[in-house]
């Protein structure tokens, strides 16, 4: 099971790079998105070594059908065959690549860091009091953690105080609708494995994410509805031949 | 071997500074855009990595977000991109430097 996952981690995540890598480097545009649709497929591959059931069919469903679709519309619309112009001088490429390296560097440096056991210890062994807030994780690869417990806590007496009335929601920022329950589905955790919680079966699958896209999350959920309208009318408006 | 979070994270990092390279180079409207859009997507496959290993569907929840609002800005910077080429008859970002049309 572990080698499967081993041998289509590279698969997908080589060949991601290689697609983006290739819509940077094709010179005419219709070429470059074909790459793009490509490289989509293999970041929804990678969502699903993730058990991100969900969210891999959305990737294939809006960016490889609906975004790409727009994209080739519009460059078969205004009939590009070459880049119009690139820029020529190199020393623009080596600043670009510089940018681009030294990002990549910084990042680079960060999720080392986070794997690096010893570094933490010695950073913790000289944090003192701050020492409550990074507490060892139990995610693999990963060897600094926030103290979930805390923060659980204080979150959970701020929910009672709500309930027996002590605090009103109106003190913060939303008001719960009347009756609603604000609950975490239940079904994402699994049990544990080698003293860390695994995922459970249906973990990213269409019940969980709805599950919280009408509860904890509905109000943003509403106003993505709102977004997607302003959108519609905003290209309707901007692509007319005369304002 | 074990894949790992570090590993995944650094697939993101990797498409993400290709990303950014692309828009810095390229001055077709429409290439910049798919770059774009190649950054916000390693940017999604570091929420669902993060999400994955905490058991957690809120970083599911973001990268949904995120894809509905890349489905909304694809759609006003296409039509935008339209615009500029009917006035400019060219999608050269340098060219369209001007606010005013």
């Amino acid at each position: 099971m572990v080698i499967w996952e081993t041998i289509f981690f590279w698969l997908f995540s080589l060949g991601a790079v290689v697609a983006s890598a290739l819509v940077i480097w094709l010179r005419t545009p219709l070429y470059s998105a074909i790459a793009l649709i490509l490289d989509f497929f293999f970041f929804a591959g990678l969502y699903v070594l993730l058990s991100a059931h969900f969210m891999a069919i959305i990737q294939v469903l809006v960016y490889g059908g609906a975004i790409m679709v727009l994209f080739m519309f519009i460059i078969m619309l205004l009939n590009l065959r070459e880049e119009t112009s690139s820029i020529e001088f190199r020393v623009h490429h080596g600043l670009a690549a510089l940018v681009s390296l030294s990002i990549f560097a910084f990042m680079a440096t960060g999720i080392m860091a986070l794997s690096d056991q010893a570094g933490i210890k010695e950073v913790r062994a000289n944090m003192g009091d701050a020492t409550q807030i990074a507490t060892p994780s139990r995610i693999p690869g990963l060897y600094a953690d926030l103290n979930e417990e805390g923060l659980q806590s204080k979150f959970d007496a701020k929910i009672q105080s709500f309930a027996d009335g002590s605090a009103t929601p109106a003190d913060g920022k939303y008001r719960p609708f009347p009756g609603a329950k604000f609950d975490i589905p239940p079904m994402m955790k699994g049990g544990e494995v080698n003293g860390r919680p695994v995922e459970s079966a249906d973990f990213g699958t269409v019940e969980p994410m709805s599950l919280l896209l009408v509860n904890r999350f509905v109000v943003p959920f509403e106003l993505t509805a709102l977004l997607l309208l302003g959108a519609i009318i905003g290209a309707v408006i901007i692509a007319k031949k005369r304002l | 071997m074990e894949i790992t979070l570090t590993h995944y994270l650094l697939v993101g990092a990797i498409t993400f500074c290709i990303g950014v390279y692309g828009v810095l180079v390229k001055r077709n409207a429409i290439t910049l855009f798919m770059c774009v859009e190649l950054m916000l997507n390693s940017v999604n496959l570091t929420f669902i990595a993060f999400s994955k290993y905490r058991v957690d569907l809120d970083g599911h929840v973001f990268a949904f977000f995120i894809m509905a609002v890349a489905a909304a800005e694809a759609a006003v910077g296409l039509a935008l991109i339209l615009h500029i080429f009917r006035h400019y008859r060219s999608l050269d970002v340098d060219r369209a430097s001007e606010l005013r049309l």
